[in-house]
């Protein structure tokens, strides 16, 4: 009975290519905007410990609506395991940041202001929290009964991206698609589903001429206020592109055709949002020093309004208002629709090479998704 | 049976993706063709997330990654009632709450740390700070003083004489200690004065400049003596640092970068600051009467420099009282001068040359 296309390929002497699979994304968008609305509504009264929450909410949605050859994934991380890492990179987090201080007066006793370099060294620190990080997320991710997981080690990950960094800042930019590449090479070949071994091909001279006239161009759209967004859609979607094209797990590759110009939709509106959101916050400002002044509460005297409580109290509650409608803007726009779109382009080639992979692999902490967060790092 | 209604199995050990059948029996039997059949007992499955249209199960009994996925929507309703504890580990509408309720507890009491205890711990804490720890910090904040001023110290000879004269009568009358402080002059066009830890107070020259009598510089550096007493800088270094880790415990963020954080630190660490002037103010009131001069002159000084303040936006993030406010107590503590001239007037012109002749 078993007519199954993903019976093992060695069961046949030669087995004829497989048309490329697609990656489906099955997900509801409206259902995706209330979850991330009322995640930041509980944020709000939560003073904003309902993040931990909130991002698991969000990726479970991405994960198990993303399905590879008909089987979606699943994300079994729980904002549990994520308050506690927070909790211990804190403690971890104290007494470095106490040395950090000693250290530093040492440093101003001998010359005014040396110790700013030390500022270095909590980058570094942010490059191990990003491996670390990424590293519980693939360990949160299933597919098919078996879980992605890692190996290597956030230290010498922190070492190879400071190391690339400082020649990105010396050649004024030239080197990030090689610090791209190498990174990810590295992030890659330590990554794992099940006994299958992941690797990047991608190569920096690739990425390279698909997008250094946007690097001569960065000048000038600095200048030119208009020509920014579409530089960096441009770039981001270049990117994206040429990340997903290099991925490789065991004999699986994955190609992409994002168009090059996929993402201006998404910045635009980002922007449209931001700026709308910008004058009603003006005008919400305005409404209410009006009608405090209609109301003669505030205390007389020029600075009155300064002084004055209710004005104040006001105040702070649009501005977080205002700061979590652009969350929801940018958790919209930047996570969900930027997800669907690099999916919607996307072909799996081989499948088959994972269809009796055997599972592996211990689970991570969350410690590094604590640090991430500590030192506002944090990605997806 | 239709192939998208198939019902498939992964076993948690392999991705092999299994098509099987099931068994409604007295625990959920999985059963794959020429494989022995799974159990799972119906009280330890556990719904899993999937996309919609899909029931995907898990057994708290069976390896953790072990999933069964029901495509056929009549058949997952059958399995489904007879799961009583199936949507057991969700969080629901009473988990929310009590997440909401412990984030409330927990911001409430960093609210009350920040505004109790904090200021209680720096106010103990900071005469405790070992004086070669306190002096190691000053040294530190003195190299960026001078790298911001330039290194050159004011050193006429009289006019040195004079500014170590009029200190020592202020620290005497203060009851500092011998060994714990220094005093000095820097070439600057901005008037001000400060202290730094260790017991170091530093007067720019111009403030020298705008003071009409030594009364004037007596008073301000008086002032700058009370904080030294007080162990100002102790307490605002542990008190700044307190506050900046606990609001960006709140809000999540221990570097302290967002703006939220920079305003609600600005509001509670003025107000802090300002109670620390005041203290200081006070300090100097009674310096100032215990070497019989009067305390006026130097919040008309302070006066003349900055002007009416009050007006000029937001006073509830000021580190400091309005200079009108201060003007109005120290003349309410104006009295007739019964001691003795603090300097003598060539003492007085000397300490106005101390930066040499010229202007800087």
């Amino acid at each position: 009975m078993n007519d199954m296309q993903w019976a093992p390929i060695g069961s046949e002497p030669l087995p004829p290519p497989l048309p490329p699979t697609r990656v489906d994304f099955t997900g509801d968008r409206s259902v995706f905007r209330k979850m991330v609305t009322k995640g930041a509504m509980l944020e709000l009264v939560t003073f904003g410990f309902y993040r931990f929450w909130m991002v698991t909410d969000i990726r479970r949605h991405l994960w198990s609506n993303t399905a590879i050859d008909g089987d979606a994934a699943e994300y079994t991380g729980r904002a549990k395991e994520l308050l506690i890492g927070f909790l211990v990179a804190l403690a971890i987090l104290v007494p470095i940041y106490l040395a950090y201080f000693l250290v530093g007066i040492e440093f101003e006793r001998w010359q005014g202001f040396a110790s700013t370099p030390l500022f270095i060294s909590f980058y570094a620190f942010g490059q191990f929290a990003i491996f670390r990080a990424r590293r519980y997320r693939l360990t949160r991710t299933v597919w098919r009964g078996v879980r992605f997981w890692m190996d290597g080690s956030g230290w010498a990950y922190s070492v190879r991206a400071m190391a690339w960094g400082l020649l990105v800042f010396l050649t004024l930019g030239i080197a990030l698609p090689w610090r791209e590449a190498s990174l990810e090479r590295y992030k890659m070949q330590h990554t794992h589903y099940g006994d299958l071994r992941g690797d990047f091909v991608g190569d920096g001279w690739e990425f390279f001429k698909r997008g250094w006239w946007l690097w001569l161009l960065s000048p000038v759209a600095v200048v030119i206020f208009p020509l920014a967004p579409f530089v960096y859609a441009e770039f981001k979607a270049r990117e994206w592109r040429w990340w997903l094209d290099g991925l490789r797990i065991g004999g699986v590759n994955v190609s992409s055709q994002l168009p090059h110009n996929a993402f201006y939709g998404v910045y635009w509106k980002v922007i449209g949002w931001w700026m709308l959101l910008s004058v009603l916050f003006g005008l919400y400002i305005a409404g209410v020093t009006g009608l405090i002044a209609a109301a003669g509460v505030a205390p007389t005297g020029p600075d009155a309004f300064a002084r004055s409580i209710p004005f104040l109290v006001a105040m702070v509650i649009g501005y977080l208002a205002t700061v979590l409608a652009l969350n929801v803007v940018m958790r919209m726009y930047l996570q969900h629709d930027i997800w669907v779109k690099a999916l919607e382009t996307l072909e799996v080639h081989d499948i088959g090479a994972a269809a009796d992979v055997q599972g592996r692999g211990e689970l991570a902490n969350a410690l590094g998704e604590g640090f991430a967060d500590g030192l506002d790092v944090a990605g997806f | 049976m239709p192939s998208a209604k198939i019902t498939v199995f992964f076993d948690g050990v392999s991705s092999r993706k299994r098509q099987v059948s099931l068994v409604l029996a007295d625990a959920l039997e999985i059963v794959e063709e020429g494989a022995a059949p799974v159990r799972w007992a119906y009280d330890d499955i556990r719904r899993s997330d999937s996309p919609l249209g899909i029931l995907r199960l898990a057994s708290i009994s069976a390896p953790p990654l072990a999933r069964l996925e029901i495509r056929d929507t009549a058949l997952g309703a059958e399995v489904i009632a007879r799961c009583a504890r199936l949507d057991e580990h969700l969080t629901t509408g009473r988990g929310v709450a009590k997440i909401v309720g412990w984030s409330v507890a927990a911001a409430v009491s960093i609210v009350c740390v920040v505004l109790f205890g904090v200021p209680l711990a720096a106010d103990r804490l900071a005469p405790l700070v070992p004086k070669p720890i306190e002096r190691r910090i000053g040294d530190a904040s003195e190299v960026q003083v001078k790298t911001i001023f330039g290194r050159r110290v004011c050193d006429d000879p009289a006019g040195r004489a004079a500014f170590t004269k009029l200190v020592n009568r202020l620290r005497d009358a203060a009851g500092l200690d011998d060994d714990s402080m220094t005093a000095g002059v820097l070439p600057s066009a901005i008037p001000n004065a400060f202290a730094l830890p260790g017991g170091k107070v530093y007067v720019l020259n111009a403030l020298i400049d705008k003071a009409e009598n030594p009364d004037e510089l007596a008073g301000v550096l008086a002032h700058e003596l009370g904080h030294l007493k007080h162990h100002d800088n102790m307490r605002g270094l542990i008190y700044n640092g307190g506050t900046s880790f606990l609001i960006g415990l709140l809000f999540g963020d221990v570097t302290g970068s967002s703006a939220v954080i920079f305003a609600s630190r600005s509001v509670v660490e003025a107000s802090y600051s300002r109670e620390a002037e005041t203290a200081a103010d006070t300090f100097a009131i009674d310096i100032m009467h215990a070497l019989g001069r009067s305390p006026k002159p130097a919040a008309e000084l302070m006066f003349r420099i900055t002007g009416k303040e009050g007006g000029s936006g937001f006073t509830i993030l000021a580190s400091h009282p309005l200079t009108e406010d201060r003007l109005a107590r120290m003349t309410k503590e104006d009295r007739p001068a019964s001691g003795p001239p603090l300097l003598t007037d060539t003492e007085w012109q000397a300490l106005k040359g101390i930066c040499g002749s010229g202007k800087i």
